[in-house]
């Protein structure tokens, strides 16, 4: 294996190299420094064609994002973990997953969700329909199976109304309850926040400090490179230092999803045998140049989702600061798994203080006020049947 | 042409012959009392050989909550030792957060089978059962690659698939384990098999074999010809009026393809094998054995207690256009009646509730970490 892998060794680096020029027909790159795409404010979300928004739709995804029937035992649906009290995500290390499993990386923010063209950690799901999907079904996520799901929805007479006025199917269909989800996920927005309204013109909307960790982001620091543009996400792939999750170590439950992932994702048996740490993009690319990536996440909405990182490997923005500035070494001394792969973005900053304080208090300024709704009363179950009805269907047998 | 004991799947022109033939021979079977000759005897049921170390590990998954999705059932749930490796209940729980729509069958004898499921959907092994029963989502809905690593991470399993032989913990050594166990669960010390039968239960015998001809289906040693037959059970409704069943059953015909299935009203049965309209309504004939411990009765526990299984039959069976031929009223007294059921009583043996067939020691209440994780190969 080692000698076919140094045989292609010579290939992938031209590969690269040719992706690397091609990607600079985008970005230049003047001093070896891309100019990325500028901060800009956030528009309205992009809505597919194939799923145009309506009143029955959103409000149909507003029920079925907090029913738990949408989930395996019916204990665990979108919002069990996609709390908006905790930001819309869930304030541990890794997501709590279905009853009996813990998950194995921190869930993200519904919060601006609607943007992304890459959902999940690596990029698995290209919609928030198909991320819905994923999620519901996963093993130690919402691990439903469609004939149980879509059964249910055809017992709850306010979603046979709801799925029928919205996609006008005689029974609700679970693939539209992804739909409708997504509708409704695409409600969910921040489009106001101090920095959308400074990059608008008004000047006060950010301090002096922030303004000047602005310039720090944009200049020393360098964040700019990968968080850009209105989302603060180049929804690119990196591996930028973080370390494995300590948990792992120590937790016989995590030990159990972390190797179902592997197991469930599909690697060689060589890799099932002796990954100790998330190979992230790899699992979509199966090439050994993506070990450890993670799409870059967008800073908007920050201030809620505590923690960070893909899981939850830092507990406050401090830390993350403190973490690029030691060039993606974690305050403890811990770092990447996959070294060979980390990128050449990611060098010590050398930032003061003052500096780490500046940049911490303008990241803060990607977030406005915190999103809560109250969460609607769940529609019940009701027969499809009465009594008289199988007693006419019992004689005519 | 009337409904018949052969499974319409296996019939090719010759075997239609044969069908033929059958029913004339039948019919006058049933005019004359003969037709004992042409079905398999009752009798003791053949020994089983098994390997004691992986029936072993077999009964502790058997009884271990973790190989379900939640990890809050265990295939004791529903085949519970102490109700006859079933639960006396009209419908079985399934899985948390929804019901069944059939009763659970008991396991004792369950390796002796042919076809499993009331509708006879699985007819090559029980390795394939086991299978189903864990990962179908009603029952356990259990991803097995999520299983095999909580395996993995007890290390008493990974002593115990050691020992029987299967290596590391793998989905693939579960199918075979638990087969493996259920081959223990068979009758013992039964009156019918020990000789030591009542005057009653023997007269019932006479009727069983004649004037109600039980045997016509319930023959061989597990008194089942393992085929599909519709006795017109009358239909069990709270499976449709409670909605958590009711979605059980939504999702089970759903994915078994069955056309019209939100208006079903009825359980298909053995329709469900062959999308035949003639096999709707047909279930698979149920073992006699250990019928002591296993009430209540029928596919959807419709019938409480065995005088109410006797009564059904004697007043023909229950009203059903394509109810089998087979069933006309038996005209059997009070007494024949008793008889019968007296009989049908000493087809059970000895309850298996003791260690030998129950795991006793207790599942540990969380996964104990690997050490060293980082330096040990996963």
């Amino acid at each position: 294996m080692k000698s076919s892998a140094r045989c292609y060794l010579p290939l992938m680096i031209a590969v690269m190299g040719l992706m690397i020029t091609t990607g600079s027909t985008a970005q230049t790159i003047k001093g070896g420094m891309r100019t990325p795409p500028p901060l800009a404010p956030l528009g309205p979300p992009p809505i597919p064609a194939d799923n145009p928004q309506s009143p029955a739709k959103i409000e149909w995804g507003r029920y079925l994002f907090f029913d738990p029937r949408l989930g395996g035992d019916a204990s665990t649906g979108c919002s069990t973990c996609h709390e908006p009290d905790q930001g819309w995500s869930w304030a541990e290390d890794i997501s709590r997953g279905y009853p009996g499993t813990v998950h194995w990386r921190s869930n993200q923010t519904i919060i601006n969700a609607a943007y992304y063209s890459k959902l999940f950690w690596a990029g698995s799901s290209t919609s928030l329909e198909a991320q819905a999907r994923a999620a519901s079904k996963g093993g130690v996520a919402g691990n439903g199976e469609t004939d149980i799901m879509e059964a249910r929805l055809a017992l709850i007479p306010r979603y046979v109304a709801l799925s029928r006025e919205a996609f006008g199917t005689e029974w609700p269909l679970l693939r539209d309850a992804y739909r409708a989800i997504a509708a409704f996920e695409r409600t969910l927005v921040q489009r106001d926040t101090p920095l959308d309204r400074y990059l608008l013109g008004d000047e006060t909307a950010l301090s002096e400090e922030q303004i000047r960790g602005k310039q720090l982001f944009e200049g020393k620091a360098g964040c700019i490179q990968c968080h850009n543009g209105p989302l603060a996400s180049d929804e690119n792939y990196y591996n930028i230092g973080v370390p494995g999750v300590k948990r792992w170590e120590s937790d016989g439950l995590a030990q159990i999803t972390f190797r179902f992932e592997l197991y469930a994702k599909g690697v060689p048996e060589e890799l099932y045998r002796t990954l100790k740490d998330d190979p992230g993009a790899y699992f979509r690319s199966r090439n050994r140049w993506d070990m450890g990536k993670f799409r870059t996440p967008s800073l908007r909405y920050t201030l809620y989702t505590a923690p960070y990182m893909h899981s939850g490997q830092f507990d406050t923005l401090e830390e993350v600061v403190d973490f690029y500035n030691a060039g993606g070494v974690a305050a403890d001394g811990r770092t990447t798994s996959f070294p060979e792969t980390k990128s050449p973005l990611i060098r010590p900053l050398g930032l003061t203080g003052q500096e780490r304080e500046d940049l911490v208090a303008f990241i803060e300024a990607f977030s406005g006020e915190e999103i809560l709704i109250e969460k609607p009363e769940l529609p019940p179950y009701a027969p499809l049947f009465t009594r008289a009805q199988l007693q006419a269907a019992q004689e005519a047998k | 042409m009337p409904n018949l004991t052969v499974g319409r799947e296996q019939m090719g022109p010759q075997a239609m012959c044969r069908r033929t033939l059958l029913a004339v021979v039948m019919g006058a079977g049933l005019t004359f009392g003969a037709q004992a000759a042409l079905v398999p005897e009752l009798g003791p049921l053949p020994p089983i050989q098994y390997d004691k170390a992986k029936a072993e590990l077999g009964k502790r998954l058997f009884f271990d909550k973790r190989l379900s999705g939640d990890a809050g059932i265990a295939c004791a749930t529903c085949h519970d030792p102490k109700q006859g490796w079933t639960q006396n209940q009209p419908l079985s729980d399934g899985y948390p957060g929804n019901g069944h729509f059939r009763n659970a069958p008991t396991l004792i004898n369950v390796a002796y089978k042919k076809v499993w499921n009331h509708d006879g959907r699985i007819g090559t092994s029980l390795d394939d059962m086991v299978r189903e029963m864990i990962t179908e989502d009603y029952i356990m809905n259990m991803d097995m690659r999520i299983m095999q690593e909580r395996l993995k991470q007890d290390p008493l399993y990974l002593e115990m698939f050691r020992d029987a032989g299967y290596g590391e913990p793998s989905n693939g050594g579960v199918r075979q384990a638990i087969p493996e166990f259920l081959k223990s669960l068979t009758s013992r010390n039964a009156p019918f098999d020990t000789g030591k039968m009542s005057t009653a239960a023997r007269k019932g015998l006479q009727l069983f074999k004649g004037k109600a001809g039980c045997i016509q289906c319930h023959n061989g040693p597990l008194a089942s010809d393992g085929k599909a037959h519709n006795t017109g059970v009358p239909e069990n409704f709270g499976i449709f009026l409670n909605p958590e069943n009711h979605q059980a059953f939504i999702a089970f015909a759903l994915f078994q393809g069955i056309e019209n299935y939100m208006n079903l009203k009825r359980d298909p049965g053995y329709y469900n094998v062959t999308l035949d309209q003639a096999d709707m309504g047909k279930f698979i004939t149920p073992s006699l054995r250990e019928l002591k411990y296993t009430a209540p009765y029928m596919h959807n526990g419709m019938l409480a207690t065995l005088e109410e299984v006797v009564a059904f039959y004697n007043a023909g069976g229950g009203k059903e256009s394509r109810k089998s031929p087979l069933l006309k009223p038996l005209g059997l007294s009070e007494d024949e009646q008793r008889n019968l059921v007296a009989f049908l009583l000493a087809l059970s043996g000895d309850p298996l509730t003791t260690a030998e067939h129950i795991w006793q020691q207790p599942f540990p209440a969380e996964y104990s970490a690997i050490e060293n994780w980082k330096d040990v190969r996963n």
